[in-house]
């Protein structure tokens, strides 16, 4: 089976790589995106889709609540989306759901729970 | 050192550079609403990725920041020049922390003590809502925490938690949430849920609640207490952002408490512990019940729908149940353009399978505080705008550049060889025709090295912004510490040098403009005396000229008096009695950059410490550049460094003397003459010749270098005459014969060999020999010192 595919859309390199580290090692293959308007370029341009969103929210030029918004609707397959935030407030985390995410976590992740999470949202069972 | 960190600090420094910038110039436009943004997001950013990594002193540091730049953001804090200054002590603090973490080693208890300091005083600043109570503790000072005794835990509980401590270790811990931290942007809920390894936990009251009619419900009165099984370690990096708040303490198997307990009757709740996976799965199954009960009425509902539908199926798999009937369900809602029948669909298979959504109950269906309309920030086109091709930055770390660089210059000298070559087989193997086409060959890898030499050339080069930048905030901080109005000028910090070069210039600039400041400038009372305006010019500006970096730092202040130097030098031993009156005014000034001189009437801690601008002298010498000063009292001074563009690529000249070959800079070589035997005279025991009406002292290399030889003249009875500048002063190098001129990598003597300062370094030759390359200025100084 191909692997399965996870864009992670953040202005922090160091948060990108720290996402591609722990999803790469868990078998993902990861493409990475710098804002919501960069992220959206690459949802819209790639033949197969990706399998899952991985969406920080304060971003310069198109934030991550904006690029949900976006995503959520265009005429392409819609996938789960985690965002990934530094805020814990139950405000956020309803704008987030509000803009279509799936899921909400808080930075900084833990790789197993990011694991976890991912493989859930992108239906492999393994565990159970 | 791991990537990822490598990668932390590379981006945080960037981080701390946008911050500052964005304090500096908030500075001028107080009300920018759009710089304010910028700073906070960055601050933000810089936090949440320190997160990554177990450094509470710089995350801590941070939080408090961030939080500041919230409240300003949110308008609940006006920006004043204090918080600036705050926020600035803090980057430095976090600078400082970015140097020690890159040696490998951990901040000491100073920078600790430092770090609580810091945090405290940002928070400070922070407008204490008035619906807190007066006497709510400020964060940052540590609370006491009492542990709840064992026997004081439910009896089922406390055999649970002992049992799991016998095969790992169990933490108690409690979370005594500061008061006010719901308006911290706090949420203690659902931090004490998500205590990584939870087997239990309980909320109780803090003290005894008083009567509802005076219960503040906006001040956090309870405390959590929860048994973790996650190592302790775990759960204090779980806490990190608050650890005041918090008590751990680890329960070990034999800790046996026998006292019954009567059953508690306050709140409690649960978590499984069985099935990682599966409590994960439920709790996410809630969370796409969550976004099911969002409002309805936007535009991008359907995608929202099938994500959710996408995420439930996914999810479901995942566990290996079949979602039977949630296509249906999905495609109703598309049609109905409602999240109903997914909803429905939803309760009822979590009915049917015993899935309970436990984490949602907590959780779940919060009021939406205010969603943001569809209509205006959906189709918002301002995000759309066609965008501006923007060029892709590439970042590679400096030593593959450097690497790169090396191999590159190795090629260049090894392509060297080959006219070597090509006279061999003319000369030695008489194939003339074989030499030709060498020679060919050679022009054509000559000319690729060269572009490729050009191509890394540009890739080492930097704007000397990347040094000047600095300079606005230390200008601020100085002028504001010795009371002056100074308005600093930046012109050409887009004008590029090489990496070494740039960086390199860094501290003889600071040093220089410390100078003016502290010297040069006066303070606004003495300037208006003086009938100038109250505000003091420093200027500094960088251009290139031919191959040259030229950077000036120019004052309107008051000006270096040659009649005081010269004292101060005939004080300071420098300069003998005799000499006082003869040498020159701009000789005078020059002695600035005597070692051991200093023109500070009183020493201050801004330039008066026993370094002087003999520092900024040798660096400059380091480099192969040029320092010139001028001056004139009561209307500047002006100081002009003249520097290479690059620095990797050496010419040098090869001069031959007492069958040895040496080399000399070119950027020394004034020009070389045969001057006749005849036209050479001695005055006072120096030999001297006659150039264009100028007397040129003379000098053989063989002197200089105690080689017991005299200087060879050629048939005509003419001595080969290398004409150097030493200073600003021309000398003639008497040596044996005149070679090429060579582009060399130039390269350091190596080990104990670099002591030998009469050698700028070494370099090798086409034909595989090693030249010795001079440092004609230490020579003559040298020479001079010892004979003077």
């Amino acid at each position: 089976m191909s692997k399965k595919r996870v864009l992670v859309i953040d202005d922090s390199a160091t948060v990108r790589m720290y996402h591609r580290s722990v999803l790469e090692a868990a078998g993902y293959e990861v493409s990475e995106a710098i804002n919501g308007i960069e992220a959206l370029e690459k949802a819209l341009a790639v033949q197969e889709p990706f399998d899952l969103y991985i969406v920080d929210i304060n971003m310069p030029k198109m934030d991550g609540y904006s690029f949900l918004r976006q995503l959520r609707q265009q005429p392409i397959p819609q996938v789960p989306a985690i965002v990934v935030s530094t805020e814990s407030k139950t405000h956020d985390k309803a704008q987030a759901y509000e803009a279509g995410a799936n899921f909400y976590l808080v930075k900084p992740i833990r790789p197993d729970d990011l694991v976890a999470y991912v493989c859930l949202l992108i239906g492999q069972g393994g565990h159970q | 050192m791991n990537p990822l960190f490598s990668q932390f600090l590379l981006e945080g420094r960037e981080l701390l550079q946008t911050i500052s910038e964005k304090l500096l110039a908030l500075e001028k436009e107080p009300e920018s609403q759009e710089l304010i943004t910028e700073l906070f997001r960055a601050v933000h950013t810089l936090k949440g990725t320190s997160g990554l990594f177990e450094i509470p002193e710089m995350t801590n540091v941070l939080h408090s920041s961030e939080d500041l730049m919230d409240a300003v953001r949110d308008g609940r804090l006006a920006y004043s020049q204090e918080l600036a200054d705050r926020l600035l002590d803090a980057m430095d603090f976090v600078s400082l922390l970015f140097d020690i973490l890159e040696t490998g080693e951990g901040p000491d208890p100073n920078q600790i003590e430092l770090a609580k300091e810091l945090s405290s005083s940002l928070r400070d600043l922070i407008p204490v809502t008035d619906l807190q109570s007066g006497e709510t503790d400020s964060q940052g000072e540590a609370r006491d925490i009492k542990l709840p005794a064992l026997s004081d835990l439910p009896e089922d509980v406390r055999l649970r938690a002992l049992s799991e401590a016998g095969t790992g270790g169990v933490n108690l811990i409690v979370y005594s949430p500061d008061e006010g931290c719901f308006f911290k942007g706090e949420d203690p809920f659902y931090q004490a849920l998500n205590i990584p390894g939870l087997l239990w936990g309980r909320v109780v009251p803090r003290t005894t609640w008083p009567p509802l009619s005076d219960l503040d419900c906006y001040r956090c009165m309870i405390d959590f207490q929860a048994l973790s099984k996650a190592p302790r370690g775990e759960v204090l990096e779980y806490f990190r952002y608050v650890p005041n708040e918090v008590a751990i303490m680890t329960l070990s198997p034999t800790a046996q408490s026998s006292t019954a307990d009567r059953q508690d009757e306050r709140p409690t709740y649960a978590t499984k512990d069985t099935g990682f996976q599966r409590d994960k799965a439920y709790e996410t199954i809630a969370v796409q019940a969550e976004v099911l009960n969002q409002p309805e009425d936007v535009a991008y509902l359907s995608g929202r729908l099938q994500s959710v539908a996408k995420a439930l199926s996914n999810c479901l798999s995942a566990l290996g149940q079949d979602p039977e009937g949630l296509n249906e369900a999905l495609a109703q809602a598309l049609q109905g353009q409602s999240s109903q029948p997914l909803r429905d669909w939803l309760s009822a298979y979590c009915e049917q399978r015993g899935i309970e959504l436990k984490p949602a109950k907590t959780t779940a269906p919060e009021p939406v505080l205010a969603p943001p309309t569809s209509t205006d920030t959906t189709q918002a086109p301002a995000d759309r705008r066609p965008e501006t091709p923007t060029t892709k930055v590439l970042k590679v770390d400096q030593a593959k550049v450097d690497r790169l660089m090396n191999l590159i210059g190795e090629l260049v000298v090894a392509k060297n060889a080959l006219p070597y070559l090509a006279s061999r087989a003319e000369n030695q193997y008489g194939v003339r025709e074989l030499s030709r086409e060498i020679k060919a060959q050679y022009a054509v890898i000559n000319r690729i090295a060269d572009e490729m030499q050009d191509a890394i050339m540009q890739v080492r080069m930097m704007p000397v912004s990347l040094v000047f930048q600095r300079f606005q905030r230390l200008v601020r901080d100085l002028s504001r510490k010795l009371n002056k109005d100074v308005e600093l000028i930046i012109e050409g910090e887009e004008t590029e040098a090489d990496k070494n070069i740039i960086e390199a210039l860094a501290d003889p600039l600071i040093h220089i403009i410390r100078n003016s400041l502290d010297h040069g400038l006066e303070d606004r009372q003495q300037r208006q005396e003086a009938g100038k305006s109250p505000t003091g010019r420093l200027m500094i500006s960088a251009r290139q000229e031919s191959d040259h970096l030229v950077i000036e730092v120019s004052d309107d202040g008051k000006g270096i008096d040659p009649a005081v130097i010269k004292q101060k030098a005939y004080e300071r031993g420098l300069l003998t009695e005799e000499r006082i009156d003869k040498i020159s005014d701009r000789e005078a000034l020059n002695l600035i950059f005597a070692p051991g001189f200093s023109t500070a009437e009183a020493v201050t801690d801004l330039s008066g410490r026993g370094v002087g601008m003999d520092v900024v002298r040798s660096t400059i010498d380091r480099l192969g550049g040029t320092v010139h000063i001028h001056s004139e009292v009561n209307r500047g001074t002006r100081i002009r460094l003249t520097l290479p563009l690059s620095m990797a690529v050496s010419n040098v000249m090869i001069i031959e003397s007492d069958h040895q070959i040496f080399g000399v800079p070119m950027e020394l070589v004034v020009e070389t003459v045969r001057v006749p035997r005849r036209a050479i005279h001695s005055i006072k025991k120096r030999q001297t010749t006659v150039m264009r009406g100028r007397v040129v002292p003379l000098i053989a290399l063989n002197t200089l270098l105690d080689i017991p030889a005299a200087p060879i003249a050629n048939d005509e009875d003419e001595l080969a005459t290398l004409v150097v500048r030493i200073g600003n002063e021309p000398v003639g190098i008497l040596v044996d014969n005149f070679r090429e001129t060579v582009d060399v990598i130039l390269k350091p003597m190596p080990g104990d060999l670099g002591r030998l300062s009469f050698y700028a370094g070494t370099a090798l030759l086409g034909d595989g020999s090693v030249l010795m390359v001079l440092n004609l200025k230490e020579l003559f100084r040298w020479q001079f010192n010892t004979k003077d």
